[in-house]
């Protein structure tokens, strides 16, 4: 969705902070004004027969709505000789079913007004799109058909299988991507939450049965949850939702087991991505971060908005706004249903590949020495808790919250208690989380770029530098 | 962009369309002038206790001067680096401790500054916004910090990047014959080497007057309020006079132009296809929006269906008018109709071409069925209420409109507008426009990688 592309960046520079030294705000600047309080969506919650939880957020007032829908199962329960599948899957659920041809799906969305979307994370797989009100039913009619029907027609497999291999071949050239996957590699080893993408290989040996198979195991009523958010009754959404879902049957077989807690715990060393022609480096820190539901989420998502993760933020003001050595540094925490990861990344000139290693130590450690002042927390804290208003705009952000938080296994309540969380974090809090979090000793660094310049610079710092895997 | 996400996500979220008659939907939305000449626009939702505004400035890439390429996206950056008043840091820190973000983008015909933020922080962003227009830091300083990051954005999104927008930065370079359509917006590492802070003052006093801006707000707001604050804030503000806006048509294009480049970071090639399209707001451009959605938005897309599922010649269509820098409708000049088309490495130029052309060309000559173009215009109505959906969108929209229109009314009729086009004004259009002696065709193959690899990249 465009509008999620927006609302996912400002969401990016989650937070605020300001170091030592500033400067007094202007007298004639006039004072915030009263806070108005944002209300937590009211969501109806229910379940059908078939064990589908259902998540309704009327919103009327605007001609649009939401749906989205996730299963439980993502590239972590991929099978072992089958990594990234679930990429393959998401790519041709919507490539035929037992009564519409792919084509036909496409336009039928079109029709409505939208596209379906269907992307595969970690834990779940997540199909979702946002269509004009008034062609509500006829859009979960399409849906509902996608999620239950699919057939995964050997021709388009064979279509998709060739297009995600070239595209795999793309990606190769891509810096981002390429430190993504060794930062998964590097921070979960073996762990089924290493896998991020398919390989070739794995592309190559995936076929229609395959898919088939696992579509049957995960895409079951009782292990998922369909959210609509936008302009509709509740009563009569739950009309469509019964009509379209109610004969949805859960299979005999047990659904897929649950992920063992896995805690990263990297060794401190470099590890370098080989990519001739670079004129950047991008250097990425990894390390491990909470899950959603652990006591201190909130406490580290407010470090690191203090640490990364806005323009007033500690790292952004040392190496974007005095040194100027990048354009868009980020930090974020990534939370999966039973790991969490925290990563720092800039993309910086080859000259100042150093450099930038060592003010991204110096600043994570800072934290970990260095309490926030009032400023920063209250700052922070703010921007956060603003930042979430924000994100309630759009329907489709709501919709992808929610389903967030059901793959999370938490409530949708959660989406109103965040803010208040967020709004009650001490400075002991920041602290704990900085302490746990942020000491550069407990990250790995990934370095893309020309292997001899990152060689170079780095060996200075006299830390090891190795291959990444 | 002051940010990274810049050049693709934002164009993206810029992307207009429609609505229509089945479901009128317009918020109370209403414009004053004040006596320095800021327009101010207001529109009304109270969905949530938020609220978005942007600033556009009439000044863009096309107006920037010869021997300044990247200067009007360059200066966009300085506007946050403080000002007498209110030293460098304190714009975002004020912003982003008020709960809110901000964000500039520089385009071919305007310079737009946004914030999203609870309703609670209006004023001092309004002040804050009324302060950068009054004056600046023009700090030789600030200016060496940002030339770097600017670089920097350059080397993160065109040299360092497969394919290094080549569709969007070498192709008008081809497509067009006079500077202010054809150079390198973000500028030569030269050009912005060589800019001094004298540059950045003059060009502040040229373009950033009140009366060639407008102001939008949108959210849970007061009109009456949001006038009064205006007021109070940006009145006193003189007027300047801005300078004579320069010719920038082009004269018409005779033959097909082909180009071949080079990419030592691209794993498989692309083409980028490029049309001149009609001038804005016309009946023929309102059929060009229409036939650049049906032939490539979505999988349902006469391009994609042909060229990904059908023949297999490509791996993914992107484009469309305006694209990927903005959409259909919000264009003040020369602009065209671009396809981005990444193609796998067994397949031939001409093969993907011939695929193309076949597409192409049934669309000239029977036009799109009557059902074809009413699912089409219905995406786009609903593409257009998306974007009317975020207050900060809708905010661009308006203030876009004003600045090229004098009037936002456009906002709210294109969506009817669309729902009257017919079949044969889509065929019509595309058998004029999408000729081959109207278009460029740049093909970008990879090369093998060598350690001077940075000098390709693509856009210098």
């Amino acid at each position: 969705m465009r509008l999620l592309k927006l609302v996912a960046i400002f969401a990016l520079f989650a937070s605020c902070a300001f170091a030592q030294k500033q400067a007094p705000l202007p007298k004639e600047l006039p004072p915030y004004g009263p806070e108005k309080t944002l209300e937590a969506p009211a969501v109806k919650i229910a379940k059908l027969d078939n064990g589908l939880t259902v998540w309704l957020v009327s919103k009327p007032g605007f001609p649009k709505l939401s749906y989205a829908v996730a299963v439980r199962g993502g590239f972590a329960a991929d099978p072992n000789d089958r990594p990234g599948i679930s990429e393959l899957l998401s790519n041709t659920i919507d490539q035929g079913t037992k009564s519409r041809k792919a084509r036909k799906i496409a336009e039928e969305f079109q029709g409505a007004g939208g596209d379906l979307s269907a992307a595969a994370y970690r834990d779940n797989i997540e199909v979702s799109t946002t269509v004009l009100a008034d062609k509500a039913e006829a859009a979960i009619a399409v849906l509902a058909d996608v999620l239950q029907n699919a057939t995964f027609p050997d021709n388009e497999v064979a279509l998709a299988k060739k297009n995600l291999a070239d595209s795999l071949q793309q990606q190769e050239a891509d810096p981002s991507f390429l430190a993504s996957r060794a930062v998964a590699k590097v921070l979960f080893g073996t762990d089924p939450y290493h896998v991020i993408s398919p390989t070739q290989e794995s592309v190559a040996a995936s076929t229609s049965a395959d898919l088939r198979k696992i579509y049957a195991q995960r895409f079951r009523p009782d292990e998922a949850v369909f959210i609509a958010v936008g302009d509709f009754q509740n009563e009569k959404m739950m009309g469509f939702v019964k009509a379209n879902f109610g004969s949805w049957k859960a299979p005999t077989e047990s659904p897929i087991a649950e992920t063992a807690r896995f805690n990263p715990a990297p060794t401190h060393a470099v590890f370098l991505v080989e990519r001739a022609g670079s004129v950047q480096t991008t250097i990425e820190f990894a390390a491990a971060g909470p899950l959603r539901s652990d006591p201190d989420y909130e406490s580290a998502v407010v470090a690191n908005a203090i640490y990364g993760g806005t323009f007033g933020s500690r790292l952004t003001l040392n190496i974007r706004e005095d040194k100027g050595y990048t354009y868009s540094p980020f930090t974020t925490l990534n939370s999966f249903r039973a790991a969490g990861d925290f990563i720092s990344h800039a993309d910086v000139r080859n000259a100042v590949t150093g450099a930038t290693y060592n003010e991204m130590t110096y600043e994570m450690n800072r934290m970990v020495t260095t309490s926030p002042t009032a400023d920063e927390l209250n700052q922070a804290k703010r921007f956060l808790v603003g930042i979430q208003a924000i994100r309630s705009q759009s329907r489709a952000s709501v919709a992808g919250q929610l389903a967030d938080l059901w793959v999370k296994n938490l409530p949708p309540e959660e989406i109103g208690i965040y803010g208040k969380k967020i709004a009650a974090t001490t400075p002991d809090d920041v602290d704990a989380a900085a302490k746990k979090y942020f000491p550069a000793s407990h990250a790995a660094i990934i370095a893309v770029g020309e292997g001899k310049v990152v060689r170079e610079a780095l060996a200075p710092f006299g830390i090891q530098i190795q291959p990444a895997p | 962009m002051k940010r990274l996400f810049c050049v693709l996500a934002t164009c993206a979220v810029l992307f207009v369309a429609m609505s229509a008659s089945a479901q009128e939907w317009k918020p109370p939305t209403s414009m004053k002038k004040l006596p320095n000449g800021l327009t101010v626009v207001v529109s009304e939702d109270h969905s949530a206790p938020t609220f978005g505004i942007c600033i556009s400035y009439g000044i863009g890439f096309r107006l920037e001067p010869e021997g300044r390429t990247g200067f009007a996206h360059l200066f966009e950056h300085m506007m946050f680096e403080g000002t007498p008043n209110s030293p460098k840091g304190i714009f975002d820190r004020v912003i982003e401790s008020g709960g809110g973000a901000t964000n500039g983008d520089t385009r071919y015909d305007y310079t737009e500054y946004i914030e999203t933020a609870p309703v609670s922080a209006l004023d001092p962003i309004l002040w804050l916004e009324a302060d950068r227009l009054k004056t600046l830091d023009f700090s030789t300083k600030n200016l060496e910090n940002q030339r770097n990051v600017v670089e920097e954005e350059v080397r993160v999104n065109v040299m360092n990047q497969p394919y290094g927008l080549f569709f969007a930065i070498d192709l008008p370079g081809k497509a067009f014959d006079t500077y202010p359509n054809a150079h390198n917006f973000y500028g030569d590492f030269k050009d912005l080497d060589a800019a001094k802070i004298e540059d950045v003052q003059k060009f502040y006093e040229q373009y950033y007057a009140p009366n060639n801006a407008v102001l939008a707000i949108v959210g849970d707001v007061k009109p009456s309020e949001v006038y009064e604050k205006v007021e109070k804030y940006f009145a006193g503000i003189p007027s300047r006079p801005t300078p004579p806006r320069p010719a920038v048509e082009e004269k018409p294009q005779t033959a097909e132009r082909r180009e071949k480049e080079t990419d030592k970071l691209a794993r498989v090639p692309a083409l980028a296809i490029g049309y001149r399209m009609p001038p804005p707001r016309t009946a023929t451009a309102l059929a060009g929006a229409v036939a650049g959605e049906l032939l490539q938005n979505g999988q349902a897309s006469r391009l994609y269906q042909a060229l990904v599922k059908e023949k297999q010649v490509a791996l993914s269509v992107d484009g469309g008018v305006n694209w990927p820098l903005g959409n259909p409708f919000e264009y003040n000049g020369p602009t065209l109709m671009t396809s981005f088309i990444v193609y796998p490495p067994n397949v031939t130029e001409d093969q993907v071409l011939a695929a193309y052309d076949a597409t192409v060309n049934e669309l000239a000559t029977k036009g799109p069925s009557q059902q074809d173009l009413e699912r089409v215009v219905t995406k786009m109505r609903s593409d257009l209420y998306a974007q009317l959906e975020i207050p900060i969108t809708r905010a661009s929209a308006l203030s876009h409109a004003v600045l090229f229109t004098g009037s936002f009314d456009e906002v709210f009729s294109i969506p009817d507008e669309l729902t009257k086009v017919t079949p044969e004004q889509v065929r019509e259009f595309t058998a004029k426009y999408l000729v081959s002696t109207n278009r460029t065709i740049i093909n970008r193959v990879p090369a093998p990688a060598s350690p001077d690899a940075g000098k390709s990249g693509g856009a210098q």
